[in-house]
């Protein structure tokens, strides 16, 4: 009897052809997923301490790595369609971890028409995109995360070195100072005192310590200490608190406009964006619609009610694993919250319409293969009770 | 903090079966864990899911009270909100539900909650425990600030019964003994002679039923 194992798709590989083992990488690699091979003496990748962020990809001297996402051929693809499309001259990357909405980036940049493109990690951004985009006749702007709140703990800091050292090999070539603007942003809690009933869940929730609450009155932030990921949000239960950029009523419009839009069985996947990359031609799936937040705490079960009674036919939840999650333990709060809902929803039938799952980027194939076996499990529900 | 439960959804379901203009109430005072516009919300969304099921729509108003047990601040919060509005569900605690039901005595409240007692949340184990029972003659001051009358299955006040083993209660193996807990926080404080202590049986008409202030 012979076994058949098939290797499982992972997002990167390093290319031993290539590798010239300067140790670039596992230099910079936040994760330490990098190690020397004692025998070999050759530099080996540990996909299972991969988080995907490609600083490798990008600093990489002898472009020894592949990557899945974002990488240089299909960012190539995106800025010529996307140039097209939004027939605008300004690109305005932005890291996913600190991404505004539009008034922000016009506040922020000064600009009221731009191309954008939203990834996670700037770091991740190869030096020849940046002067490629220039080549092209485009200004850009880069948003990058305050360093002390980046997920990838280095990708910030790398960001801001591979500017400044572009900006001056730009300004020699006559391109003028600071061809490239860099500028920093974080999420933030947002408290409404008015609101607040002075409960202290957030206190207990915050995995930063950043809420706290004074006798007498309301609570206070030290948004020093924020790290924007919107636990604190999901589990008020005065509705004080909003993270900016993901406010209720924005998820909600957004929730409305997707549902209106789909076919069935209607799928809405809430993601964590460090747990799903979005590839930058869409998704293969035609039946699900896509809500990115910035962590899987933020998924407010309010949220999934309002999915429900808009006509979803199942919600799933793409999170981390805790081992993978860039807050502190914020997935398993997650999960406890679904876990508690899917309880409630048992008495009303809905159970096996809600699921949560764990992924990760590095095996690109697990989301889509979770959210396939979810929709084929929706179906024979859907079916079921049409027969019924 | 006032410990409630959530009652079934059928169960107030059925409650509410009469009616379609139904304003839902949650209560940011003491309720455990907190019921306050969240989880009204919540429970208008679970309904209306519900409902559907029983081919049955509602029309949800839902608002929250700073306190739904003073009769003063729900007054005046609530009674503008009434208009137009055939029943009220409360997510308060018994109390609660007592003082919105006084408010405007033709239209029937009804309660989304049971009430079970004055108690703590253990915040990491996400678990409530009982800790006051409201005997109205409090004897922290002897017990080293554990009590004996809610925490003791049997609510002893002259020591264990005996049946206690490895710290545990011989009725529930998950509960604790509230008189090795005692005995413990006496011996580490140095008082273990306020056991020597005989009590006798409470009077148990001091928990009353008014007080003036």
């Amino acid at each position: 009897m012979s076994t058949q194992v098939i290797e499982e798709k992972v997002a990167l590989k390093l290319n031993e052809d290539y590798c010239s083992n300067c140790s670039t990488c596992s230099s910079l690699c936040p994760f330490e997923a990098f190690k020397r091979d004692t025998e070999t003496g050759k530099t080996v990748l540990q996909i299972d301490k991969c988080q995907v962020c490609g600083i490798c990809y990008s600093t990489c001297p002898a472009k020894a790595f592949d990557i899945i996402y974002y990488d240089m051929d299909s960012l190539a693809k995106y800025l010529e369609r996307a140039k097209r499309e939004y027939d605008c001259n300004t690109l305005v990357i932005m890291c996913k971890g600190s991404a505004p909405n539009f008034a922000g980036v016009e506040r922020l940049f000064g600009v009221t028409k731009f191309i954008p493109l939203s990834v996670p990690c700037i770091g991740r951004i190869p030096d020849e995109v940046f002067l490629k985009v220039i080549a092209m006749g485009m200004g850009v702007q880069v948003l990058a995360c305050d360093k002390d709140y980046c997920r990838f703990e280095r990708g910030s800091t790398v960001t801001g070195r591979k500017i400044a050292a572009l900006n001056l090999l730009l300004e020699q070539l006559g391109y003028g100072k600071e061809a490239i603007t860099l500028k920093r942003n974080s999420l933030k809690v947002k408290a409404d005192v008015d609101l607040c009933i002075a409960c202290g869940n957030c206190v207990f929730y915050c995995p930063y310590q950043a809420a706290k609450l004074g006798s007498p009155g309301a609570v206070h932030f030290d948004l020093t200490l924020c790290h924007g990921c919107g636990l604190c949000v999901a589990m008020c239960p005065a509705l004080a608190l909003e993270l900016e950029n993901w406010e209720g009523e924005t998820i909600s419009t957004l929730l409305s406009k997707l549902s209106s839009e789909m076919k069935p069985p209607e799928i809405l996947v809430f993601r964590c964006q460090w747990a799903v990359f979005p590839l930058l031609n869409g998704g293969s799936a035609q039946n699900a619609c896509f809500i990115d937040l910035p962590c899987a705490s933020r998924v407010d079960i309010l949220h999934i009610l309002e999915a429900f009674r808009r006509g979803v036919s199942g919600v799933l939840i793409a999170a981390c694993s805790e081992e993978d999650c860039k807050q502190e333990k914020a997935s398993g709060k997650a999960r406890h919250s679904v876990t508690k809902l899917k309880e409630r929803l048992t008495q009303i039938g809905l159970q096996e319409r809600l699921h949560f799952c764990t992924v990760a980027p590095r095996y690109p194939e697990r989301f889509d293969r979770e959210l396939e076996q979810f929709s084929k499990k929706i179906e024979a529900i859907q079916s079921k009770e049409s027969k019924e | 903090m006032i410990v409630t439960t959530q009652k079934p959804l059928d169960v107030v379901l059925d409650y509410l079966s009469p009616f379609s203009k139904v304003l839902i109430v949650g209560c940011d005072g003491c309720t455990q864990p907190p019921r306050g516009l969240r989880e009204a919300k919540t429970l208008g969304q679970l309904l209306e899911l519900g409902g559907k099921l029983r081919n049955k729509s509602f029309v949800f108003k839902v608002t929250t009270v700073a306190k739904q047990c003073d009769s003063y601040l729900a007054a005046s919060t609530l009674k503008p909100q009434m208009g137009g509005v055939e029943t009220v569900l409360s997510l308060a605690c018994g109390i609660g539900v007592q003082t919105l039901a006084g408010l405007s005595p033709e239209i029937a409240v009804f309660p989304a909650q049971n009430t079970h007692f004055m108690g703590a949340e253990e915040r990491e184990m996400a678990t409530l425990e009982r800790r006051c029972a409201g005997c109205g003659d409090c004897l922290l001051a002897l017990t080293g600030g554990i009590c004996p009358v809610a925490r003791c299955s049997k609510g002893l006040l002259n020591e264990a019964c005996g049946g206690s083993k490895g710290g545990k209660c011989e009725l529930s193996q998950e509960r604790d003994c509230a008189w090795v807990l005692i005995y413990e926080r006496l011996k580490k404080q140095g008082k273990l002679d306020l056991l020597k202590e005989f009590r006798p049986p409470r009077d148990y008409q001091l928990s009353g039923w008014k007080v003036t202030v």
